[in-house]
Formats: structure tokens, C-alpha cells, sequence
């Protein structure tokens, strides 16, 4: 009795083993972060016709929330136990590439592959001249604004710069009570980058020369005007309770009258408030004329320990076939990554996904540094600090500007 | 001798495996706190103390600390507070009692996260059903921004902590009072006592056991609660709201420092082993006396 006992531990352990062994040869597994609910169906529909046509591959689909990520993928490598093929936020590339955890993919990059994409979404994912990781989402961002509530203030169109914005905003206060005229995030991910669009268009940079630019003139003067708006009842408030999420909400029903943010809240409109009347422009200018949009994209990338490169790329070379691309981005709302897509009807004659594209050229993309994460946070932090009008400006910008310098004088 | 022998052989393969469970990643994380660490989890160069020294040189951190015994105590106080209440009264017998325990039972039934994801609902300021209920009841004019500022903020979180840890700490009070024996009631009845101090000398003496238990775990489990912080405020606005495990969980898988998060879980690994220990050695003390 004992002895059996004993030897059904040591079966059950052995299986044990044998099940972080079963994944054999044939098997790529792919970790798919979740964009929508639509996400995990398309990758495993797309996971079956590549099998159809691929006998002897299989490929095993694990999707997780875009939150857990970054969780996942730092406990999966540090046991050894991460996945053949995964998405990764393309800022995350430079730790990646220098750990040596992921492989570059220009043994199968051939130049006909590489005029696939639209050169603009490739870039961020090539570092010192090889290409670490495909460009599977991409982004940019705009502004959204409530047609409905701007005829009302009498305004004909869209505001090209802040001034007019400001004016406008006093306008849509005084005419539509209830309505806030700046819809402003406050509160977790992307808080800061909702202050770049202001601080690009005063003519400053996140990271110029290797410092921070936050302490700069421009950084302070884009802070000022976001905090003229709170202070000014031309914001939700208790903007630091609102997330990008809650803020297109508000939008949604039609309690802020503009947004900035990205393509895939026209199709959230579609779907969730079809009489809603918006347009969407480019983020207002500054004073100069400078402005900027937010580029960004997810990569996915293969890893250096993975047993299947070749199956692998294969199912690469797959998902970024004209075909495939079209009918994901048609799914997430996505821009499209690949020039052929580019010119299918659905975004060539779509007039919200044209303002985005017409940004492209002046979009500016995450910068490649180690600790952006961590320059990211503090840069939220002393953005609620100021909106919250608990600090004053100049002194708070200037200690995370000192922050920041530190977290990059650190490679 | 030889009796005692067996004993510890029985023991033994249980306390074996126990160990493992419990020993092994400690010995792992201490390994992390005491070594610079990528953001991979690969071990580089042994660094001695420096990720606890950096830690207490970030204010951010003592904040959290600080902010982690408030929420402890008010959590756990809060709850006891509500719960012996609730328990003498579902302990009495009245009409709907079954249906009325079950209706202090089932916030139990839903998952920690869920109810804070709905208090994140019902907390926003312009949509929130909060607000609406207290316009509706005349009590506010103007909407209330909760989860915007800390000090709206964190009370309500304790709040809902409280809401959360009620049902396990009421059924541990009514345990406890269906063993206290109808008799000393009805004894002490006939000497004069009245309700009060019924409750003063018969009660909560004899409850006394079932409170301490019921103190000690539920410090353990708020201490270390991680989703109704997590899912209203992240910790935020600029980490005002941070307790330790939030903080643990931005500085390991957001900023990458696992070597930090390592040292993290481990202060509050010895601040509850601590605080277990002197509480059970009062409690044991008390009983003895």
C-alpha cells in the first residue's frame, strides 16, 4: 500500500515533467496580447487556416490583457518557460535586444518582405540595422470633437492652434452648460503622454541631447496651459480620476466635447453611440506652428531560446500577408502596416482613418531608451501633482526633469 | 521515547514537503533582494543591502509603508466594529434570519477584483451611481470626485475593504456565539443583568478566542490585499494612494526592479511575521491569565 503510494508520487511528478516537455517540435506557441474582444478569435482563425495549410504545425494561442503583459513576460523568461513568438510595446525592444532574449529576424527579412510594410511602422522595430520584431499594431492619435456641441458655440471647424482653442473652449462653456470643452486625462497608462501633444507643440522634445526635456520652457508653458484649462472649468474634473478609457466615455456621451486619442475610438463610436456627430483633427498647434502626434506600435517578436525559429517565422510570414493584415486591423480599428492594405477601399476611403495617416509624417514615436517606463512614471507623477494644483509648476517639472536625467545617465 | 520517534517519522514527510513550499522561495527572494537583478530576473553582481537602502531612501516607499499600517488598522478595526454587530443580531432568532445571513454572506461569493471594479464604477465622478444616489437624496449639490485625491480617495478604499471583509469575519464571530451555552444568559438574567452587560461579561469574554483568530487573519489577508487598491486608483494620483504590495507590484513588473520588489516582500514578510507573533503571545497571555 505504502510503496504504491509512494510510486504514484514519483509517477505524478515524472508526469509533471513530461508536461513542460510535450511541447514538441511542431508546436509554436504564441503569446497574443488582448487589444479587444475580437483579438483572440482572429488569432485563432487565422492559427487555423495556417495549419490547414501547413500540415505537422500546430500553433497553440495564449491570450493575455494588454495589463498583465509585461507580467507575464518578465515571469515566463526569468523561469525559461516564455513562448516561441510574442507581442511585445516596441518601447519595451531596447531591454529585449540588449538581454539577448530575442532573436533578430534578418536571416528570413527579405527585401521583397520588407516592402511589404509602410516604412514608417518598421522603423522602430529595426535597432543598429536589424530587424528585431514586426510591427503587428499600430497607432497614432488625433483629436475627436463633437460636432453637435461646436455648432452650438457657433465654431465652423476644428481648432488649428491652442489659441483658438482656448477661445473656443470658453465659447462651448458659456453654450452648453454641462458640456466640458477639454476632455483631459489624468490616471494611469499614458498620462504623460497625453501633456507631449501640448509639450511638442510648444517646440519641445521628451529627451533631447540625452536629458530630459521637462524642465524646459516649452514643458513648462504646456503644463500651464492644461492647468489654465482645469482651473478654468474648461476640463472634466477630478481629471486625476479619469483614464484614457473614462475620458472617451465622457466623449462618448457626450459630457467633454474633445478627445485626443486613437483610431479605434471611431469604431467604439460606431458600435456604442452611432448618433453621436464627430469629426477628427489634427492635435492644435502651438504658438510656432509646432505640433506632434503619438506614434505608436506593438512588435512581436521571436526568442533566442526558441526550438521552432523556422515554424515560427512561417507563421510571421502568414499574419503579414495583405490578407491577414486587412482583416486584423479591420477587427482592432488598427492603421494599417503594409502598403497594399493601405490602398484596400475600407482605409483608403475611410475619412477618419485618412486624418490619422496624414499625421504619420510627423509622428513621434516612444524614443528608444532604457527606463523609459521608469521616466514615464515620474513624468505622471508630477503631471497629477500639478493638476491637482498641489505644487506649483516650474519647481515640480524641474525636480522630475533631475529624476529623469538620473534614470538615463544610468546606461 | 519510542512513541515520540513514530511521531516525528509521521510528521515528517508533511513538514518536508512544507518546508519546500514555504523555504524554498523565500531562499529565492532573498537571493533577489541581495543581488542587482535585471529586469529578467538573471542574478548579476552581489549587492549587499543596496536595494533595502534604496528603498528607504525613496520617500514614496516610507509613504507607502506608513500608509499600509493605516489601511491595516482600519481595515481590520473597521470590520470588527461592523461585524460583532451583525453577528449578535444574526445570532438572534427572527423571521428571515437564513435569508439575512445569506445576504451578509454574498459579497463572499464575488471575486475581490469584481467588487472593486464596480466600486470603480460606482465611484466615478460624473457617471458614478454614488453621486446620483446622494444628489437624489439632497445630501450634495455638486458632483464628488472620489478616486481624483487621496484624501477622497483612500477612505473610500478602506470602506470598501471593510465591505469585503465582513462576511468571513462574521462567520467566524457566529461560530463562536452558537458555542456560548443559552444557560449563562439565562443564569445571569435572573441575577439583574441586563442587555449591556450580558454582552460585557458573558459575550465578549467568550468571543474573545474567536475575535483574536479572526483579527490575526484578517491582518494578514488586508495587509497583503493587492485588488481594491489596485483596480480604483492604481496607487495614484503621483502614488498618494500606494500601499506596499502596489508599490511591489509597479516596482517589479512596471519599472523592472525585481531586486527591489524582492526587498519589498520581504520587509512585509517580517513586518507580519512580527506583528503575528506579538499578537498570538498577547492573546495566548491573556487566555492564561
Amino acid at each position: 500500500m505504502k510503496r504504491s503510494g509512494f510510486k504514484a508520487l514519483l509517477l505524478a511528478c515524472a508526469g509533471l515533467f513530461a508536461l513542460s516537455g510535450t511541447v514538441d517540435a511542431g508546436t509554436v506557441r504564441v503569446t497574443i496580447a488582448e487589444y479587444s474582444k475580437g483579438t483572440g478569435p482572429y488569432f485563432n482563425e487565422a492559427a487555423q487556416a495556417f495549419e490547414a495549410a501547413n500540415p505537422g504545425t500546430k500553433i497553440q494561442i495564449e491570450v493575455v490583457p494588454w495589463d498583465n503583459l509585461q507580467q507575464k513576460l518578465t515571469t515566463d523568461i526569468s523561469a525559461g518557460a516564455n513562448a516561441d513568438l510574442s507581442i511585445i510595446g516596441t518601447r519595451w525592444l531596447l531591454d529585449y535586444v540588449s538581454q539577448g532574449i530575442i532573436t533578430p529576424l534578418d536571416a528570413h527579412v527579405t527585401p521583397d518582405f520588407k516592402a511589404r510594410f509602410i516604412d514608417t511602422f518598421l522603423k522602430p522595430s529595426v535597432m543598429d540595422g536589424k530587424v528585431y520584431g514586426l510591427p503587428i499594431a499600430a497607432s497614432a492619435r488625433a483629436l475627436y470633437y463633437n460636432k453637435d456641441v461646436f455648432a452650438k458655440a457657433g465654431l465652423s471647424g476644428p481648432p488649428g492652434t491652442w489659441a483658438e482653442f482656448t477661445a473656443g473652449a470658453e465659447k462651448i462653456k458659456a453654450s452648453a452648460p454641462g458640456v466640458f470643452a477639454f476632455g483631459l486625462q489624468g490616471k494611469e497608462i499614458e498620462t504623460d503622454v497625453y501633456f507631449y501633444y501640448a509639450l511638442w507643440s510648444q517646440g519641445g522634445e521628451i529627451v533631447q541631447g540625452g536629458k530630459s526635456g521637462l524642465g524646459s520652457a516649452a514643458a513648462v508653458d504646456a503644463a500651464k496651459l492644461y492647468r489654465s484649462y482645469i482651473n478654468g472649468g474648461l476640463t472634466q474634473p477630478g481629471v486625476t480620476s479619469y483614464s484614457r478609457e473614462d475620458v472617451q466615455n465622457l466623449f462618448k456621451q457626450g459630457k467633454v466635447a474633445t478627445v485626443i486619442t486613437a483610431p479605434f475610438l471611431s469604431s467604439q463610436i460606431k458600435n456604442e453611440a452611432p448618433s453621436l456627430q464627430y469629426g477628427v483633427a489634427a492635435i492644435p498647434a502651438g504658438p510656432g506652428g509646432a505640433r506632434g502626434t503619438y506614434g505608436v506600435t506593438d512588435s512581436i517578436v521571436l526568442f533566442e531560446n526558441s526550438k521552432v525559429k523556422d515554424e515560427a517565422w512561417k507563421f510571421l510570414d502568414f499574419l503579414f500577408t495583405t490578407e491577414q493584415r486587412t482583416k486584423f486591423d479591420k477587427i482592432e480599428g488598427f492603421l494599417p502596416v503594409n502598403a497594399r492594405e493601405a490602398s484596400d477601399p475600407y482605409f483608403a476611403d475611410n475619412a477618419d482613418l485618412k486624418v490619422f495617416t496624414s499625421l504619420l509624417p510627423g509622428a513621434r514615436f516612444a524614443p528608444v531608451i532604457a527606463g523609459w517606463e521608469e521616466i514615464a512614471t515620474v513624468t505622471s507623477n508630477a503631471l497629477q501633482t500639478i493638476y491637482l494644483g498641489r505644487a506649483e509648476i516650474e519647481p515640480t517639472l524641474r525636480d522630475a526633469a533631475a529624476k529623469a536625467d538620473e534614470i538615463l545617465a544610468k546606461k | 521515547m519510542g512513541r515520540r520517534a513514530t511521531a516525528y517519522c509521521l510528521i515528517l514527510p508533511s513538514f518536508l514537503l512544507a518546508a519546500f513550499i514555504i523555504l524554498w522561495p523565500l531562499k529565492e527572494i532573498v537571493n533577489l533582494a541581495l543581488h542587482d537583478v535585471n529586469r529578467f530576473g538573471l542574478l548579476r553582481a552581489f549587492s549587499g543591502l543596496a536595494n533595502f537602502r534604496a528603498l528607504f531612501a525613496d520617500p514614496d516607499f516610507l509613504a507607502a509603508l506608513w500608509r499600509t499600517l493605516v489601511w491595516t488598522a482600519g481595515v481590520v478595526g473597521g470590520t470588527l466594529a461592523v461585524s460583532v454587530p451583525v453577528a449578535l443580531m444574526l445570532n438572534g432568532d427572527f423571521y428571515g434570519r437564513g435569508i439575512a445571513r445569506v445576504i451578509v454572506m454574498l459579497p463572499w461569493a464575488v471575486s475581490l477584483t469584481m467588487t472593486a471594479i464596480v466600486w470603480r464604477w460606482a465611484l466615478s465622478g460624473e457617471s458614478g451611481m454614488l453621486n446620483s444616489g446622494l444628489q437624489g437624496l439632497g445630501l450634495i449639490d455638486g458632483n464628488i470626485q472620489w478616486l481624483a485625491e487621496a484624501w477622497t480617495a483612500f477612505p473610500m478604499q478602506v470602506l470598501i475593504g471593510v465591505e469585503a471583509s465582513i462576511p468571513f469575519t462574521t462567520t467566524i464571530l457566529l461560530g463562536g456565539l452558537s458555542s456560548v451555552p443559552d444557560e449563562l444568559y439565562d443564569a445571569a438574567a435572573i441575577e439583574g443583568a441586563g442587555a449591556w452587560d450580558q454582552f460585557r461579561f458573558i459575550t465578549l469574554p467568550l468571543l474573545r478566542p474567536f475575535i483574536n483568530i479572526a483579527v490575526v487573519l484578517n491582518t494578514i489577508y488586508v495587509f497583503n490585499s493587492f485588488p481594491i487598491i489596485w483596480a480604483t486608483t492604481q496607487g495614484g494620483p503621483a502614488n498618494s494612494t500606494d500601499i506596499l504590495v502596489t508599490y511591489l507590484y509597479k516596482a517589479g513588473f512596471r519599472l523592472g526592479k525585481l531586486g527591489e520588489a524582492a526587498a519589498v516582500s520581504l520587509i512585509m514578510f517580517g513586518v507580519l511575521l512580527v506583528f503575528t507573533l506579538i499578537y498570538v503571545r498577547l492573546a495566548m497571555r491573556e487566555e492564561a491569565a
